[in-house]
């Protein structure tokens, strides 16, 4: 499927840029108000999973979890965040997967690049957002990252992806 | 080269060294994880005949098979020809044989040569077909207890059931919790790197008075999102098992913790009896099947972590079982595998799942703390800073038990517990007398 316009193309590659950054500048609060109130945050474990309630999963957050997980970032005592974790998105080949009535699904490849205290990580994945209009811009439904690893070990995940 | 290992344990202190020497940690494969038992699998990883699943065992990759027959089966995954690996690593079925992908040797699932290609080359020469050796080594031993495969690498040593002592209640607990009495793994496996050796992990697992320190990030940032809520709200289940690390250390003290021979134990939780819907609903299907007494009995049993040293620790209440894998001395992998209690509803086990996702996941909001404070242990310990590793918190006030000893939540006990087995394994004299240690009455 293809993006109506140039205007719809633009209009939804700045959401998922204006995302990215929100994330890589530590904006929690802004980034959690871009969600629905029952949107879901979700990093499947394994390839293809097509349930996060019987399975689990790398992430598999609500509000209620994404809350919890910004407010232990920004403790003074975040023992693990002592130096925090820093981040930078690449986001490509942003495609347009569904469009329905005030809603639609975007495809797109990340790449992040992650490093803490002595380490820096890749991840690179498949990102769908599945996306609701509401009256000030979208709203994020489902974003679930397909991790091209996800079913490696890992060390700690501390940030969202 | 000879490694100077006595005086390195003492009844109630370590010499850093125990953690961070690579020779060391070699020998523990030889010694240790070569003699005891060590937790392989569960049988429901391997329903079907064909069926197998792969892992190590110390530094020997295994492969755990089930047999036409129906029996499970724990060999090296090794083909006796060349020395490939036989199956990939990971599980899958094998079909009704197992097929070397080198050249084509193919074994019966217990093991057993089935046939190789060009036969007549083989005659009139010294390799003997017949010969046990050209079958899949099999490991020295392999027992299972009520459905959980252990296995163990030396012909010697105490059967399974004596091995497991009083740890073994809490695997019964495990399954007896679900109400058809059988337990199986389900929803995936997680997996952790720890940049630490591996019984620094293990002496975490009781140490009480860690969770008000280490973990003051997430239990205030679950206090928080509580107290954000319209007041009289209760407290969702996501934030009753992360804000419960916040509870001072009078909580923890009136835990009563227990050691066994051989390194085990585990925790005493209090018992509270949940009142959720979730819980509600799983408790009135073990009443179904089991009464309304025998229910109470089950899951008065009310564990924390429970340590079978030195391959794994089980959670009876959020059936799951964290398998250790040392990798080296400096790094170790956890897996995290989740269990299905048969005929519980199907929210007990997305309940078992929430858990693992928010405690023990890669992306755990309370173990990335954990994880920090065993790093910076083990890069401490390798530092000139000083030699001995304290065990000394309640040492010598632990009461005796059959095949152990018990001790308030706060003791260091489990420590002490775990390098007393920790010394028999390596044929270290710890210069304790005979009662002190081991704390045995029969």
């Amino acid at each position: 499927m293809n993006f109506r316009d140039w205007n719809e193309q633009q209009d939804l590659t700045q959401f998922l840029h204006h995302e990215a950054r929100l994330l890589d500048e530590h904006r929690w609060d802004e980034w959690q108000k871009l969600f629905t109130p029952d949107g879901l945050y979700w990093v499947p474990l394994v390839h293809g999973q097509v349930d996060h309630l019987n399975h689990a999963s790398l992430f598999c957050e609500d509000a209620l979890l994404r809350s919890m997980r910004a407010r232990r970032l920004e403790q003074a005592r975040a023992y693990s965040q002592q130096p925090p974790t820093r981040t930078v998105h690449v986001l490509g080949n942003i495609a347009l997967e569904s469009r329905d009535d005030g809603c639609c699904t975007v495809r797109s490849t990340l790449l992040l690049l992650e490093w803490r205290k002595t380490e820096q990580r890749t991840f690179g994945g498949s990102v769908l957002h599945t996306l609701r209009r509401a009256d000030d811009g979208w709203r994020i439904q489902t974003k679930r990252v397909d991790l091209v690893n996800c079913d490696a070990p890992h060390e700690a995940l501390q940030v969202f992806m | 080269m000879t490694i100077e290992l006595q005086g390195l344990v003492q009844p109630d202190r370590v010499h850093k060294r125990v953690y961070t020497d690579p020779a060391i940690f070699e020998l523990e494969m030889d010694r240790v994880f070569g003699q005891a038992w060590l937790y392989v699998g569960h049988e429901s990883q391997v329903p079907k005949p064909g069926d197998y699943c792969t892992t190590r065992l110390g530094r020997e990759p295994v492969v755990m098979v089930r047999h036409t027959d129906g029996q499970v089966h724990v060999m090296f995954n090794r083909c006796p020809h060349k020395g490939a690996k036989l199956v990939p690593d990971g599980s899958g079925s094998a079909g009704k044989f197992l097929r070397c992908l080198y050249h084509g040797w193919t074994f019966k699932c217990d093991g057993s040569l089935l046939s190789v290609p060009l036969r007549s080359g083989y005659e009139c020469t010294a390799l003997d077909l017949k010969d046990p050796q050209y079958g899949v080594r099999k490991v020295a031993r392999v027992a299972t207890y009520r459905g959980f495969v252990f296995a163990s690498l030396s012909e010697d040593g105490p059967e399974l059931k004596e091995f497991l002592g009083g740890a073994a209640t809490s695997l019964d607990n495990f399954c007896d919790r679900a109400p058809e009495g059988e337990v199986e793994v389900a929803g995936g496996v997680q997996r952790v790197i720890q940049r630490n050796n591996w019984k620094i992990f293990f002496e975490n697992l009781h140490d009480t008075i860690h969770a008000v320190a280490t973990h003051e990030s997430s239990w205030r940032a679950a206090k928080e999102e509580h107290e954000a809520m319209p007041a009289g709200t209760p407290k969702p289940f996501e934030v009753v098992i992360v804000d419960g690390n916040g509870e001072p250390l009078e909580f923890w003290e009136k835990l009563e913790l227990k050691g066994y021979d051989h390194g085990h134990g585990f925790m005493e939780g209090i018992f509270v009896p949940p009142t959720d819907p979730v819980s509600l609903a799983y408790v009135a299907s073990l009443e179904a099947s089991q009464g309304a007494v025998r229910a109470d009995e089950i899951l008065r049993v009310n564990r924390h972590n429970t340590i079978v040293y030195p391959s794994c620790s089980p959670h009876t209440s959020f059936q799951q079982i964290r398998v250790i894998r040392p990798l080296s001395v400096d790094r170790t992998l956890v897996e995290i595998f989740s269990f299905r209690l048969k005929g519980a509803p199907e929210a007990t086990f997305q309940r078992t799942l929430k858990y693992t996702n928010i405690v023990n996941s890669p992306s755990s909001n309370v173990m990335p703390d954990d994880l920090e404070a065993y790093n910076r242990v083990q890069e401490g310990l390798g530092s000139d800073g000083g030699d001995w590793v304290s065990m000394h918190r309640a040492a010598g006030r632990d009461q005796p038990l059959p095949g152990g000893r018990a001790s308030n939540g706060n003791s260091e006990m489990p420590s002490r517990n775990m390098f007393a087995a920790w010394a028999g394994y390596m044929g270290v004299d710890t210069g304790a007398k005979t009662n002190e240690l081991a704390g045995s009455v029969e």
